[in-house]
């Protein structure tokens, strides 16, 4: 047995409260085996994993109870010991950590030094537990660690600063460093989580690799079953600090026997019922861009002179019609942000003509724009900054409807705002609260609350649910799905989540650097794309059967 | 990601809080406050002009006859302030306005009604006492006035603490016989007054050229930003001379002009803040639904972005009483009017050394600038997100 967890508990300290954030954790994996902890967000996985490491700072953590028994592999005799980690001096820690324990982190932007090379940070950490390795003995090994996780031309790689590399690299480079010292098991907290679909199988694909080469054991924390039934040979459903069910992992996915577990597989996009639509509106479009172009100037020399542009936004055309749910689809800097922000004029569009029920809106001037702003709304991403947070949600509602003439009087509004509320199944007397009293997903319901309360015809929504938790996400695509039959609404949908699309969308446009490059009937398209991109993002979408 | 639902109130509240929990900022709050008591209540803290007086069974007194304007405003305000922040039930906003409101009434009021005797002769209280024409005085704790310089004692001077033995001089006395503590108690007012007007007009003119340069950016951030540098660019005490030179002295031009030199720092702040600002999706999503640009600016924006201008203006305040210090230490202050930097300049200014005259409005004027950079560092420690408490 490589690691052993038994009855784990973890408790952390924040100011005069205690969390016990993990309670009695069990689990073990062998050599060779990848086992995959997965949960929502705070249900105690990334504590468990850094528990594991000892990396929780010693002030705000203690371990009631519990052992964490680690088969240790001396570097230089070869010789096994089991060490207990909750109890092992820091000189053991020292040894453990980052040569027989090595870990990566998510956001692959930040877990590298920006001001050494990729090739030092490896070099370091290789010469700190190999004390009398040659410096260019460790340099051939990083560079053989490059190669391994599949750099292209590593030996100039390697003097490169992190941000030369792209996120797909980073993360290889992390990779790298992890895998240099060889160890014996690798703790990945959500690696690929930051990465678009199709490097995040190039990833994935890589770490089973390595592990077929090394024989290292991976403990693999997610919140994706996609991800989890490609990568783990054993799986453990993890809810607030228990692991509610552990098994097989094909088992588990195609037979859950915990409530938990059945109700998170049954929450994925892919196992939802689609409500049938009541009725067809007639077709009446809504939004009509036509040769949208978005374009950045880049400057240079002394006197500012436009050399070239970044083409955000390329030639796009797009109809969206009254009650269709439009998905646009594309990768992290394809344009799809752009493009919806263009669309509102957010950000002013550069060239083609942008219109609502047949107006053109490019040219309005502020003034005349008004009454297009109240059709027109949005919904963002991120529901932590969405929301002001010195505002009530009453005056969050109420404002704009004030500015647009809705409602005789505050009363009236304010009114009209609590029906809003419900309507996003949310209670009339949450108006008096500010924003950090709600969960992500009740931020995400208010997001859209504002949205409804102008009463628009035409609501993009740019990743609404990127930052949510998958039972989170199920009720806030039913509950789009429902508005959209009630008010007829048109919505463009910016996701990256093919299985959102799936679900969610009538039709759908795949972008890809700044053009649409295939769009269609959301059904028909995803079987049988006509573009290789389309192709291969598709292709790379990890799917839980 | 773990959600912080804090139901204990608003941001604002765990500021102050967080702020007041350090023991610096709570000495520089009290100091402060003393300052703010010694300020108000000048008049009835140290006043030649009795208290209350009986004279053949008459009852006057000719402290409230002698009552300036000014102390009217200050006393009545100090109170109607008071009450106005009591009243739970309106919001802060509306509670600041109400207060703004009735002091900006009471003040013209006040200068429209109250109109003191022109001429005080301080000596005729002693005299009449002496003489024994009164049944009984009240004084004030101390009973001289900032200007009675003591003519019916003969020709005093400068007198060290405890000198006089008919007299009772805490502090001693300044060049010209005056009590100086009683001086020291009157100039804080000026001493207050200069840093909260000369800073106001700064953090307001900070507050709208920064706000609009971070907002709009492209040419109007250029354009106010080598506004900035201009202003970056010039002497602030030698402006301050030369405007003393050409229109006299005034306390009013004084404060006004520390005041248009010193916004440059806040606008900067308020850009910064705004350029980041601009990004959030709550902004993005006010401006989606066509709010006026007034309300993006000062309600979705300005209430976020102001917490780093409160801690530039702490040590704006320090700075500006510090300015008027060097001003009427180098004998360019007010003529007559009490004030800390001038009674630094008496003690220096014939060829001997007098302690008394440096070491106390010196000591004044560092704890007062003490006290309000302790309440700076408290105060910007308390929005620092990277220096909370236990992750």
């Amino acid at each position: 047995m490589l690691l052993e967890v038994k009855n784990l508990c973890t408790r952390l300290q924040t100011g005069d409260d205690a969390i016990d954030a993990v309670q009695g954790v069990s689990f073990s994996i062998e050599r060779g085996e990848t086992f995959c902890l997965v949960g929502e967000s705070g249900s105690g996985k990334s504590v468990t994993a850094l528990s594991i490491m000892q990396l929780l700072p010693a002030d705000i953590s203690s371990h009631p109870g519990g052992e964490i028994l680690f088969e240790h592999r001396h570097a230089n005799s070869q010789q096994r010991e089991q060490v207990d980690i909750l109890q092992a001096g820091s000189d053991t820690l020292q040894q453990i950590r980052g040569a027989r324990i090595a870990m990566i982190f998510q956001e692959p932007m930040t877990s590298l030094n920006p001001v050494f090379t990729i090739g030092d940070q490896i070099i370091e950490a290789l010469l700190l537990h190999w004390p009398d390795m040659s410096e260019t003995e460790a340099r051939k090994r990083a560079i053989e660690a490059l190669r391994q996780v599949q750099i292209p031309h590593p030996e100039q790689r390697i003097d490169e600063y992190p941000h030369r590399l792209s996120g797909g690299q980073r993360q290889r480079a992390m990779i790298a460093m992890a895998m240099a010292c060889e160890p014996d098991l690798l703790i990945a907290d959500e690696p690929t989580t930051a990465l678009d679909v199709t490097v995040q199988a190039e990833i994935l694909r890589l770490m089973k690799n390595l592990q077929e080469k090394n024989g290292m054991g991976i403990l693999f924390i997610t919140h994706d079953f996609g991800v989890v039934a490609q990568m783990g040979h054993r799986l453990a459903v993890m809810k607030e600090g228990r692991i509610v069910e552990t098994g097989e992992t094909r088992q588990m996915i195609r037979q859950p026997t915990h409530d938990y577990t059945r109700r998170l597989l049954g929450s994925l996009p892919e196992n939802l019922v689609k409500p049938a639509r009541q009725h067809t509106p007639e077709p009446r479009t809504v939004i009509q861009v036509e040769g949208l172009n978005v374009h950045f100037p880049i400057k240079k020399g002394l006197l500012r002179r436009t050399v070239d542009s970044i083409r955000a936004v390329d030639g796009v055309d797009m109809n969206i019609q009254a009650g269709q749910i439009m998905a646009l689809v594309g990768e992290s800097g394809c344009g799809k942000t752009t493009l919806g922000r263009a669309i509102l004029r957010l950000t002013e569009p550069t060239s083609g003509s942008v219109k609502f029920l047949n107006t053109d809106i490019t040219r309005l001037t502020r003034k005349a724009m008004q009454p297009y702003r109240r059709q027109m709304q949005v919904v963002f991403q991120d529901p932590m900054s969405s929301l002001n947070p010195r505002l009530t949600i009453a005056s969050a509602l109420t404002e704009p409807m004030g500015v647009h003439g809705i409602g005789m009087n505050r009363e009236e509004r304010l009114e009209r705002a609590g029906e809003v509320l419900e309507q996003v199944q949310l209670r009339r007397d949450y108006l008096w609260r500010y924003p950090h009293q709600f969960s992500g997903g009740q931020r995400q319901r208010i997001g859209i609350a504002r949205a409804l309360c102008l009463d628009p015809s035409f609501i993009i929504c740019d990743e609404i649910t990127s930052a949510l938790d998958v039972s989170v996400q199920a009720e806030i695509l039913q509950l789009l799905l429902a508005l959209r039959d009630e008010r007829e609404l048109a919505l463009l949908f910016i996701t990256h989540n093919i299985g959102v699309v799936e679900y969610l969308s009538d039709d759908m446009a795949v972008m890809h650097e700044g053009r649409i490059v295939e769009r269609g009937k959301t059904a028909e398209l995803i079987r049988n794309p006509s573009q290789d991109y389309t192709q291969r993002l598709l292709d790379a979408v990890p799917r839980i059967s | 990601m773990t959600e912080h639902v804090d139901l204990e109130q608003s941001y604002f509240r765990r500021v102050v809080r967080d702020t007041f929990v350090r023991l610096s900022a709570r000495i520089g709050i009290a100091w402060v406050a003393v300052l703010v008591f010694f300020a108000v209540f000048a008049p009835f803290i140290a006043n030649s002009h009795p208290l209350l007086l009986s004279q053949e069974g008459e009852l006057s007194s000719p402290l409230l006859n002698y009552l300036t304007a000014a102390d009217v405003v200050l006393i009545l305000g100090f109170f109607i302030s008071l009450i106005i922040f009591m009243l739970k039930r309106l919001s802060r906003a509306r509670r600041g306005w109400l207060a703004f409101a009735s002091l900006l009434i009471l003040t013209v009021l006040a200068n429209l009604f109250i109109k003191p005797p022109e001429l005080a002769v301080y000596e005729q209280y002693r005299n009449a006492e002496r003489a024994g024409e009164y049944d009984w005085v009240l004084h004030t704790p101390i009973p001289y006035s900032p200007r009675d310089y003591l003519r019916d004692s003969g020709d005093t001077g400068l007198e060290a603490p405890f000198e006089s033995e008919a007299r009772l001089h805490l502090f001693g006395t300044e060049a010209n016989g005056a009590d100086l503590f009683s001086r020291m108690i009157h100039a804080s007012r000026i001493a207050l007054g200069i840093g909260f007007v000369a800073t106001g007009i700064a953090m307001f003119i900070g507050v709208i050229i920064g706000g609009l340069m971070g907002y709009f950016s492209g040419w109007v951030d250029m354009i106010g930003m080598r506004l900035v540098e201009i202003f970056e660019a010039v002497p602030t005490l030698f402006l301050l001379l030369t405007f003393v030179a050409f229109f006299g002295r005034s306390l009013y031009i004084m404060m006004v002009i520390i005041g248009i030199t010193s916004w440059s720092s806040y606008a900067r702040y308020i850009r910064a803040e705004f350029l980041r600002l601009r990004q959030q999706d709550y902004v993005q999503a006010a401006v989606a639904g066509g709010l006026p640009l007034r309300s993006i600016l000062f309600r979705h924006m300005l209430p976020n972005g102001i917490a780093p201008i409160l801690v530039a203006a702490s040590f704006g305040v320090a700075s500006a009483i510090l300015a008027e210090a060097v001003l009427s230490f180098l004998g360019l202050g007010l003529v007559d009017e009490p004030s800390w930097g001038q009674m630094l300049n008496q003690a220096v200014q014939s060829s001997s050394f007098y302690w008394w005259m440096a070491a106390f409005p010196g000591g004044a004027i560092f704890l007062t600038v003490f006290a309000y950079n302790l309440m700076g560092e408290a105060l910007r420690d308390a929005i620092d997100p990277y220096l909370k408490r236990g992750g």
